[in-house]
């Protein structure tokens, strides 16, 4: 019995880096913190140029509720907010400079030693705010407000994500391997914002090691739930229908069906806020495929440099394309000179062979994309109308129930954009409701 | 044979009466200019009057003797003689034509980066901001060209579209297929406009691309009638109600960025009727006119560059226009 | 670093692309064409050949013509003249062939737009366009000899279902028809076209298939029951009128039909439901014109007018979207 409809097994390729112990690495010399890290109304830079700042210094201040600032990576000296690639949009935003003392001195007070437990509801999620704290999954929602859903939702279940479903990346393999107390100590503190007695922890039967040390560390409130492999397994909406069989409303949010799904990661960060005060300023993640040289798992800061974790990989051999982010929804990236951000879950470099680059010919309506989406749509129409520009019957098609998990482009044997097509259909929606939006 | 003949006979008169009673029933009351309207516009259905299509148009200015004359795309005859059926006043347009603000193909400003998708510059624009590597130039993949009803863009040698002015209608399609804004509609007599919209600083645009506009500001000091703003950080931009065409701009600018066609007219004062008093002189950006007080003006036509501006003042409509 | 490549996720695809899928197809076909070869030698062999090789041609010709890419590296027009070859009496003349690929490629294809596009089976729409334009030459079935033992001159007889329609024709009774060895039909002892004459050979080629996930079994056991109730509940009602429904599973076209024709990708419908519907209407037409209508045969009749009626299945059949609220 499958969990969730449609779906895909592409190869895994954990092996490159799944057994590798998570590296520290070395402080650098020059950090490029954007100020836009999270998804949600921007941040606004509160530091200037000459102005000295020390490790976990907050850079940034939110602009509105669903915003969070960012912290300084190290201690040092901001050279100044500049206008720098940001590896999401690949358009120039704003960031701030840090050239590093090497002194790695921490911010006034830090880290503290406070108890999360004798702390109210209204105490953490301001905690967790102020820390910066977003979704370490890659879509880098803020935090405290998937935490604080509002009156009239009654949430039953903390869903913990280590699911991991992307190929390639183990950082949360690792994490959860490596450093097991942070993720449950985490969920604890999550568990207590919600006011819920249990969670249940999701891992990918193909991380057996997590699941045995989750199991063994796990106190009785949090159940460890092994699921069969499959991808978008850990997308929100799949993975709650996989535990709960409950399927979140088209349009909705987890919270209808009364859940929240919190990333591992993001539970570890929980931690280090509420207990230590400690703003999210670095994350594990994976350096991995076959166009870097020595593939690991380190522990980077937010805003170090592309191209040094790449010299510290051993560098680059043969790379066609350079992805943040799993090879399914990651992001490409066109240049080095950009930082590794919050969201970063993986960096993923991939030869010409496994990036298969090339062209793409029409739709032959084989239905291998219909039977792979797990959103229920019929993604060929969808490209197809993608083509031609209708983006209004693309709407009627499901467009926005479209979460571009990449299953359909990856089995379409005429090696169709599909994705790509989606994205533009709803470019041009967006452009014209918000067109409309200005008329009226 | 004959019972065949009279079948097939009678299922023809069959048929031919079903045909005819529906035609009755089913007719649809339409006013029978408006059919000749629909007629004599377009027909291309581009949508630029605000209409689901020009049969709709047609139908808003038969029925409706206050709705202006909506399509961009109808020549000034074909306007006239819409009004002339339908014997009420039109109103007229001033006919435009798309203008694309950027220089900089694939020799000037490369690309940044191998995209690989969809040949389609909206597409494009979705994979990290677009390849080219100024972030408010042309792709270069044609989005506008695929969307012109009109044949009237043509992707050129240099990698570039590029405008038919002739068969341009102005419909502004390709203004709204352009994911970077760089179409601009520009009134078909003159067409000036700043062939760069980039905001980058000059010292970074220049890194990139070398026919951008520098933000130096000569040409809005140049003007003589205020219609270029240089604003700090963006590439100057022409107020195109306020633009007479003298073309002085596309002279003085120090990287050609300004195009535009120099309307052929000059001025000439009737010497019979000029009263002397000398206004043309001092309303003259380019000192064109001379002459004395009491006598009659005279202009050079070398320096005249036709803008009018002394048409408009004189208080004794002495002046005209003429082509040259 | 501009010898990076940058676009839209996902980064990574299935291995299985068109060329792949359309030579699986070709292998599948393999043993129904083996033993159209075993039964009805050399020219058997030779109708294949032109078949394909022509199809290649036109294509190639007309998109040169036509000025777009030639694409005949996808296997696709490849894969149409196998499949019209299979559809063919072996006796073909080599230009009758020849016409009738041309007729796939340019009317039953091109003419959409190429590949992805037509609505029709080109294969098929080539087969009843040989069949309405010569008839006797594409009613000509040479007898079946094993291959060591042609004769220079073929004999030439009836296949099964022309057989039976004869003898309901002539004597309004099936038992007037000569007795058949249902092991005949399984094994390809019969007269019919160069591909059908073994139910077990293409089985297993449609095995094949639907092993390597090419197609899925909704359509070929929705085809094949449709048929097997639709001729068991009118054999019931009168065994002298009409054959048990193993004679009709096993004679005519209909396993090639049912596994090769009627799941096309192009003119099929795309979701699972949909197949399932295609295959119960081509089994019932199948059914209507074996029994009623004028021809033996109704399998490429059936498949062409459903494929007709395929954009109305694939909007009744729509999969149901995640969330939706009923």
């Amino acid at each position: 019995m499958s969990p969730f409809k449609g779906g895909v097994h592409p190869p895994e390729e954990k092996a490159l880096v799944r057994d590798r112990a998570i590296e520290d690495f070395p402080l650098g010399a020059r950090y490029s913190v954007p100020v836009q890290q999270h998804l949600g109304a921007p941040a606004r830079a509160i530091v200037k140029a000459g102005d000295a700042v020390r490790k976990g210094q907050a850079l940034s201040e939110p602009q509105g509720y669903v915003s969070v600032p960012v912290h300084a990576p190290t201690s040092g000296t901001v050279k100044g907010v500049a206008k720098v690639v940001h590896p999401v949009t690949g358009l120039l935003s704003p960031g701030v400079i840090i050239e590093a003392d090497g002194k790695d001195e921490w911010a006034e007070g830090l880290p503290l030693r406070r108890d999360p437990f004798a702390m109210d509801k209204g105490e953490l999620l301001e905690a967790i705010r102020g820390a910066g704290i977003v979704g370490m999954g890659g879509a880098t929602f803020p935090t405290h407000v998937k935490l604080n859903p509002p009156e009239g939702k009654t949430i039953g279940t903390l869903i913990i994500n280590g699911v991991e479903c992307e190929p390639y990346l183990s950082s949360d393999h690792r994490l959860m391997v490596e450093e097991p107390e942070r993720v449950l100590k985490g969920i604890q503190v999550a568990m207590r914002v919600l006011g819920l007695d249990r969670a249940v922890l999701a891992i990918e039967a193909n991380k057996p090691d997590a699941i045995r040390v989750m199991r063994e560390k796990a106190p009785g409130e949090i159940t460890v739930s092994p699921l069969s492999v499959k991808y978008p397994q850990g997308s929100e909406k799949q993975l709650i229908k996989a535990l709960t069989g409950r399927e979140v409303p088209s349009g909705g949010l987890p919270m209808d069906v009364g859940t929240v799904v919190q990333n591992c990661g993001t539970c570890a960060a929980i931690w280090d806020a509420c207990s230590a005060g400690v703003p999210l300023i670095e994350r594990i993640t994976s350096v991995t495929g076959r166009g870097v040289r020595n593939p690991k798992n380190i522990r980077v800061r937010v805003g170090t440099l592309l191209r040094d974790v790449i010299d510290f990989c051993g560098g680059l051999d043969g790379a066609a394309k350079i992805i943040f982010g799993g090879p399914m929804m990651g992001i490409a990236q066109f240049t080095q000179d950009i930082p590794v951000m919050k969201g970063t879950s993986g960096i993923l470099v991939l030869t010409e062979k496994d990036a298969d680059i090339g062209g793409y010919s029409p739709c032959i309506s084989c239905g291998r994309c219909v039977e792979a989406c797990p959103m229920g749509l019929i993604p060929s129409t969808l490209s197809r109308l993608g083509e031609r520009d209708l983006w209004q019957a693309a709407r009627k098609s499901g467009l926005t129930d479209c979460m571009e998990c990449g299953c359909c482009t990856y089995v379409c044997p005429a090696r169709r954009p599909i994705v790509h097509f989606i994205r533009h259909l709803k470019a041009l929606s967006r452009s014209a409701g918000s067109k409309q939006a200005k008329g009226a | 044979m004959l019972i065949a003949t009279l079948v097939v006979g009678a299922i023809g008169a069959v048929c031919a009466l079903i045909l005819g009673i529906s035609l009755v029933t089913f007719a649809v009351k339409m006013d029978a200019r408006e059919k000749e309207v629909v007629e004599m516009l377009p027909g291309a259905n581009c949508g630029a009057c605000g209409f689901a299509g020009c049969a709709a148009l047609a139908h808003e200015i038969t029925v409706n003797p206050e709705a202006p004359m909506a399509c961009p795309a109808v020549k000034e005859d074909t306007i006239k003689a819409i009004a002339a059926l339908l014997e009420r006043d039109m109103g007229s347009l001033e006919p435009a034509v798309a203008c694309v603000r950027c220089k900089g193909g694939p020799q000037e400003a490369p690309s940044r980066y191998e995209y690989v998708g969809p040949r389609d510059c909206r597409s494009a624009q979705l994979v990290a901001g677009g390849p080219k590597v100024c972030q408010y130039g042309c792709l270069g993949m044609g989005s506008c060209v695929t969307v012109c009803l009109f044949d009237a863009m043509a992707m050129g040698e240099d990698g570039l579209p590029h405008v038919n002015i002739d068969t341009c209608t102005g419909c502004g399609k390709c203004v709204e297929a352009c994911p970077r804004g760089i179409i601009a509609l520009v009134p078909k007599t003159g067409t000036y406009c700043v062939s760069c919209i980039s905001e980058d600083a000059p010292k970074d645009m220049k890194k990139i691309c070398s026919v951008g506009c520098i933000k130096c500001g000569i040409c809005a000091d140049v003007c003589p009638f205020e219609a270029i703003t240089a604003e700090k950080g963006k590439a100057a931009l022409i107020d195109q109600d306020r633009c007479r065409k003298c073309g002085l701009c596309t002279g003085v600018c120090p990287v050609s960025v300004i195009t535009g066609r120099t309307v052929p007219e000059k001025a000439r004062i009737i010497p019979g009727a000029c009263i002397g008093c000398g206004i043309c002189e001092q309303v003259c950006p380019t000192e064109a006119v001379s002459g004395r007080a009491k006598e009659p003006y005279s202009v050079d036509p070398g320096t005249c560059i036709g803008c009018g501006l002394c048409l408009a003042k004189c208080p004794a409509d002495a002046i005209e226009r003429y082509n040259a | 670093m501009k010898d990076v490549f940058v676009s839209s996720s996902p980064h990574i695809h299935s291995p299985e692309d068109i060329p792949w899928i359309m030579r699986q197809v070709v292998y599948a076909l393999m043993p129904g064409a083996l033993v159209g070869v075993y039964f009805f030698g050399l020219p058997a062999l030779s109708v294949i050949a032109v078949s394909m090789i022509s199809c290649v041609a036109v294509e190639a010709l007309w998109q040169k013509g036509m000025r777009t890419k030639v694409q005949v590296g996808d296997w696709s027009a490849a894969l149409t003249g196998l499949l019209l070859a299979m559809n063919l009496p072996a006796g073909c003349p080599w230009w009758m062939v020849a016409i009738g690929s041309a007729v796939a490629i340019v009317f039953g294809k091109q003419v959409y737009g190429g590949i992805g596009s037509n609505p029709f089976n080109p294969a098929l729409v080539a087969r009843v366009f040989l069949l309405i334009s010569f008839p006797v030459a594409m009613t000509t079935w040479p007898r079946p000899r094993p291959f060591f033992e042609q004769a220079a001159d073929a004999v030439t007889g009836a296949t099964p279902l022309g057989a039976l329609k004869t003898a309901i024709f002539e004597h309004h009774t099936i038992t007037a028809a000569p007795r058949l060895d249902l092991m005949d039909p399984f094994l390809g002892n019969i007269g019919g076209s160069l591909g059908e004459i073994s139910a077990l050979a293409i089985i297993l080629g449609g095995l094949y298939l639907i092993i390597r996930r090419i197609i899925t079994w909704h359509t070929p056991v929705a085809f094949l029951g449709t048929v097997a109730v639709f001729t068991g509940i009118l054999w019931k009602i009168n065994p002298d009128l009409y054959a048990p429904p193993a004679f009709h599973l096993v004679t005519g076209g209909l396993m090639l039909g049912a596994f090769f024709m009627a799941t096309d990708y192009v003119t099929t419908p795309i979701s699972l439901k949909g197949k399932a519907v295609f295959g119960i209407g081509c089994g019932l037409i199948t059914v209507i014109i074996r029994i009623w209508g004028g021809y033996p045969e109704g399998v490429a009749f059936s498949i062409l007018i459903m494929n007709a009626l395929v954009p109305l299945i694939n909007r009744a059949t729509q999969p149901r979207r995640f969330g939706a609220s009923t």
